[in-house]
């Protein structure tokens, strides 16, 4: 077993290429799944099939209808504007638009999740590590309120995909430099590397808080 | 990072999305506007008498009704099928081993290493550590080879790029204990909120 292992190392010489597929695995960490939608989707088309079974089936073999003829159906399809209320035919159309918008967008839209991918110290080859938006923010509101020196309270930490937001409200009397807070979260940032790399900005506000 | 198929739930999800928004605008279109009714009955009376010239035509010798019914209801229980088989795709992926391979050496037989071990040896290692409120560690089969993934919760103000960089020393210890190089993903959360909210405030 042993010998096996050392030749595997040295074949895979630089570890941790995480194999092919580590990308579709990040992918599937960073991006909401579809699985719950899919599942109602599929339910709904499984009842749709199954009455038309029942009733195709009932059909077939001769017997009567179980709600509906289909010839009757067909022909009320038909005849549509009448023999309904056009109210309840416009909730319908309206009920069935909205539940297809869903099912759409949920096909469409990318879905990100707010996480982002650690790029990790250069060098030192990290294994894939997905992080969630709000872990990356306290850790940088710990970082600006140490260079700030405020307490936590003061400190508000807003990470979206493409930005941090760092709001910073001063005790009264103690002056705050914003480009030493900024200077610590870009730091604390260019150590993280993430992905995709947000843009930080420090907003330090007018009034204080008094006896912080 | 289970095998839930993400390509295949998007397309199927359009498509079924497409066929209902189309529906919906059209039975709102025919309810609302006077002058889509004539055109609607028109073209749909036309469909349907193509439709049950086909049903007559198709009839059991002998019998009023068409076989083509049966045509219908086969088809319709395929499609149930497919999408039984598109649930039982959901979610797939856990497995319970992390190395299973054929043993090189004199004594005969396989070696297999359960995703255990590596649960135990990480949970172990991980435990005491005060920058931690919790570590689950989960065996996945990607693309049929096994991979972990390790989930950390740690406290609020711990810097996750430090935390990766000591977690993934550990995974390292546990490769050379197994004798194998494993695909790891590490995702660094803050419990369950984080489902529900996009922009991540934290005083």
């Amino acid at each position: 077993m042993s010998s096996s292992v050392e030749s595997r190392r040295a074949t895979t010489g630089s570890r941790r290429s995480n194999g092919p597929d580590m990308r579709r695995v990040v992918y599937r960490e960073t991006h909401s799944s579809r699985a719950v939608v899919s599942v109602a989707a599929a339910v709904l088309v499984l009842l749709l099939a199954g009455y038309g079974v029942l009733e195709s089936g009932v059909h077939a073999v001769g017997q009567p209808a179980w709600l509906i003829e289909p010839q009757v159906a067909a022909q009320r399809i038909v005849d549509l504007p009448a023999g309904i209320p056009p109210l309840l035919l416009t909730a319908i159309g309206a009920v069935l638009a909205m539940l297809g918008l869903v099912f759409l967008l949920n096909g469409i839209l990318p879905g990100k999740r707010a996480r982002h991918l650690l790029g990790g110290t250069p060098g030192e080859q990290l294994p894939a590590v997905v992080v969630d938006d709000e872990v990356i923010a306290s850790s940088l509101a710990r970082r600006a309120r140490l260079a700030a020196n405020v307490t936590p309270d003061q400190v508000m930490v807003v990470v979206s995909q493409r930005q941090v937001q760092v709001n910073v409200r001063p005790t009264s009397g103690v002056p705050v430099d914003p480009d030493r807070v900024l200077e610590a979260v870009r730091d604390e940032l260019e150590q993280m590397l993430l992905e995709p790399a947000p843009v930080p900005r420090v907003n330090v506000t007018q009034s204080g808080v008094i006896g912080a | 990072m289970n095998s839930t198929p993400a390509l295949l739930n998007r397309v199927l999800l359009t498509v079924l999305g497409l066929i209902l928004l189309g529906t919906g605008l059209l039975l709102v279109l025919v309810a609302a506007v006077p002058s889509v009714g004539p055109w609607w009955r028109s073209w749909s009376a036309g469909a349907w008498d193509a439709a049950s010239r086909l049903f007559d035509s198709t009839r059991f010798p002998g019998r009023p009704e068409s076989w083509l019914w049966i045509v219908v209801a086969v088809t319709l229980l395929a499609l149930m099928g497919l999408m039984v088989a598109w649930i039982a795709q959901q979610g797939k992926g856990r497995s319970n081993l992390v190395a299973s391979e054929y043993d090189p050496g004199t004594i005969p037989g396989d070696v297999r290493i359960g995703g255990g071990v590596a649960e135990h040896a990480l949970r172990q290692a991980l435990e005491g550590r005060p920058d931690l409120a919790g570590a689950t560690v989960t065996t996945y089969e990607v693309k049929g080879s096994p991979a972990l993934k390790v989930r950390l919760l740690p406290r609020p103000g711990v810097a996750p790029h430090l935390l990766a960089a000591e977690v993934s020393g550990l995974l390292d210890a546990l490769e050379s204990v197994v004798g194998r190089e494993i695909p790891v993903l590490i995702h660094i959360g803050a419990g369950a909120r984080t489902r529900f909210s996009r922009a991540e405030r934290v005083r």
